[in-house]
């Protein structure tokens, strides 16, 4: 579970970039986060991991202890802990393309493994076989010892979940993970993050609202900052305009 | 009329002849200053007749009838060995110490930046004499000299390789709650590694080259032989030596390349 209290970001200009964000994901629940290009969609998903220190606010969530701690005031080794914690995966997929796809899922696992076995050592063979069990979840098996440079987009993004399960999160958090992806692997990549979400919570930033209308049981819109609605994944054509404004028709067009 | 103004030819010509007048007046004023007289290669061509006749034909009997030839080439490629790795490997340590994205300390950083930046300057013929009276003259001499200068080229080039390293890969690692070093071991080093070789290998052979010079001044290997041999006026033996370098330093730029084109070939 992860709660947002009132979270606030003003630039030194005055512009308010995040507007008292508030909202509160328990297990279960797969929301969708829609809004404009730069309404504040990706600062939102920052704050939820301490990439982001908001101004004001607190993101609450539970620590491996068991402990409610508030990630915005955490810093270096306990922000760490939190982190192992929280899976994210990126619309850019963010792998280390020298490496193979199983390095790339073991990777997910550095957090909770001592900085002194990881250098000098690496990972266990206990490790590398139950990465692959996470691979085998998103049929990446196969290619478990080709270089990521060697991939395509759509399987990119499959390593980018195999990493997110392998670091067994309480949270996953995607930021747009199916915009560079076409209509056939942006559907096989929402049916690999649906399941998760019965675990854990999934917050996942989306510019497809008949993706997030099919797949997600919630959806969040924020608009310059703030959030203006937040309940039923069935938006109305209404709705859509509100939340886009100018930017729906290129939308359309897209979808199409 | 417009009164939009064009540059006239004329005017452009007498822009470019003021200059080229200039250019030639400063040419012959420097050489007169340090009395250099390019024509003296033509008014006293027999001189380098002469000489030429007694450089052929080489003796290659050299090679056979003196195995220190032999030896003094190992000991060349020696030298610009131990200093590529000993010179990298302190060069690599430098570079993360002295890279905008990886060290967050301003103040010593700009430490490493400054000391790296001024081990570059010193020019190697200058630390070779200061090594060869501090450890005296051979291939030790020469190997720290070699040291030195490859610390300098390779910590900066390395530094650039470092600071052009991609952010996003590493931040999507920090996110899984990595530390500093992990991500330097996990994202940065993996990205940066055929660079860090193909700089290996081209410093290499920037320090074959040098090691020669640098035998020249006391630092030993082939250098050496080829300066005792015009000091005693062997000179067909010294084109038997000149030949042997030129290919020696021809294989080793080819390997080098050809390596290089690999490594770069595969990062895709
Ligand atoms: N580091 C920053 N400094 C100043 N403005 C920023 C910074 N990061 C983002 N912004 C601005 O904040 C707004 C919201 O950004 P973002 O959350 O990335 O939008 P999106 O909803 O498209 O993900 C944008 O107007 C962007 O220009
Ligand atoms: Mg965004």
């Amino acid at each position: 579970m992860i709660e947002v209290i009132n979270i606030s970001k003003t630039l030194p200009n005055g512009k308010k970039l995040l507007d008292n964000i508030s909202f509160k994901v328990k297990k279960g629940e797969f929301v969708g986060i829609l809004g404009a290009s730069g309404a504040g969609k990706t600062l939102t998903l920052r704050s939820l991991n301490g990439l982001l220190k908001p101004d004001s606010g607190s993101v609450i969530f539970k620590n491996e202890l068991g402990e409610k701690v508030n990630i915005c005031t955490l810093s270096n080794k306990k922000l760490r802990k939190v982190r192992q914690k929280i899976g994210v995966i990126f619309q850019g997929y963010h792998l280390v393309q020298r490496l193979s796809v199983l390095e790339n899922v073991m990777i997910g696992r550095l957090g909770s493994i001592t900085t002194f076995r990881s250098i000098f050592y690496g990972f266990t063979d206990a490790e590398a076989h139950e990465a692959m069990g996470a691979l085998e979840k998103v049929n990446m098996e196969h290619l478990a010892n080709n270089k990521v440079s060697s991939l395509s987009g759509g399987e990119k993004q499959r390593v980018g979940i195999a990493r997110a399960i392998f670091q067994k999160p309480n949270l996953l958090l995607a930021d747009e993970p199916i915009s560079n992806l076409d209509p056939k692997n942006a559907k096989l990549i929402m049916k690999l993050i649906k399941p998760l979400s019965e675990e854990i919570p999934v917050i996942g930033v989306f510019h497809q609202p008949e993706m997030t209308a099919k797949y997600c049981t919630r959806v969040i819109a924020i608009k310059e900052g703030k959030i203006i609605y937040d309940g039923k994944p069935n938006l109305s054509e209404d709705q859509l305009s509100e939340i886009y404004g100018e930017e729906l028709s290129t939308l359309a067009l897209q979808a199409k | 009329m417009s009164d939009f103004k064009i540059d006239l030819p004329s005017a452009k010509f007498k822009n470019k002849a003021t200059l080229t007048s200039i250019v030639i007046l400063l040419v012959t004023f420097i050489c007169s200053y340090i009395k250099f007289n390019p024509l003296v290669i033509f008014t006293e061509f027999h001189f380098l007749q002469e000489f030429f006749v007694e450089m052929f034909p080489p003796n290659y009997g050299l090679f056979y009838e003196n195995e220190g030839v032999g030896q003094s080439i190992l000991q060349t490629l020696s030298m610009a060995f131990l200093g590529t790795i000993f010179g990298g490997f302190i060069g690599f340590i430098l570079s993360f110490f002295a890279a905008n994205n990886i060290f967050q300390i301003p103040f010593l950083r700009n430490f490493s930046k400054s000391f790296l930046a001024m081990i570059r300057v010193i020019p190697s013929l200058v630390v070779i004499l200061i090594f060869v009276i501090a450890v005296g003259p051979g291939s030790f001499a020469g190997v720290l000299t070699l040291i030195i200068t490859t610390i300098g080229v390779f910590g900066k080039l390395f530094t650039e390789v470092l600071e052009n390293a991609e952010e996003a890969p590493s931040e999507s690692i920090y996110c899984a709650g990595a530390s500093h070093l992990q991500v330097i071991r996990y994202s940065i080093i993996p990205q940066v590694l055929p660079a860090f070789i193909s700089n290996l290998l081209y410093v290499f052979d920037l320090n074959m080259r040098a090691a020669i010079g640098l035998g020249i001044f006391g630092g030993g290997g082939i250098g050496y032989k080829l300066y005792m041999a015009m000091r005693v006026l062997h000179y067909q033996d010294a084109t038997a030596l000149i030949t042997m370098i030129v290919f020696m330093l021809l294989i080793v730029e080819n390997t080098s390349n050809f390596l290089r084109g690999k490594l770069l070939g595969e990062k895709l």
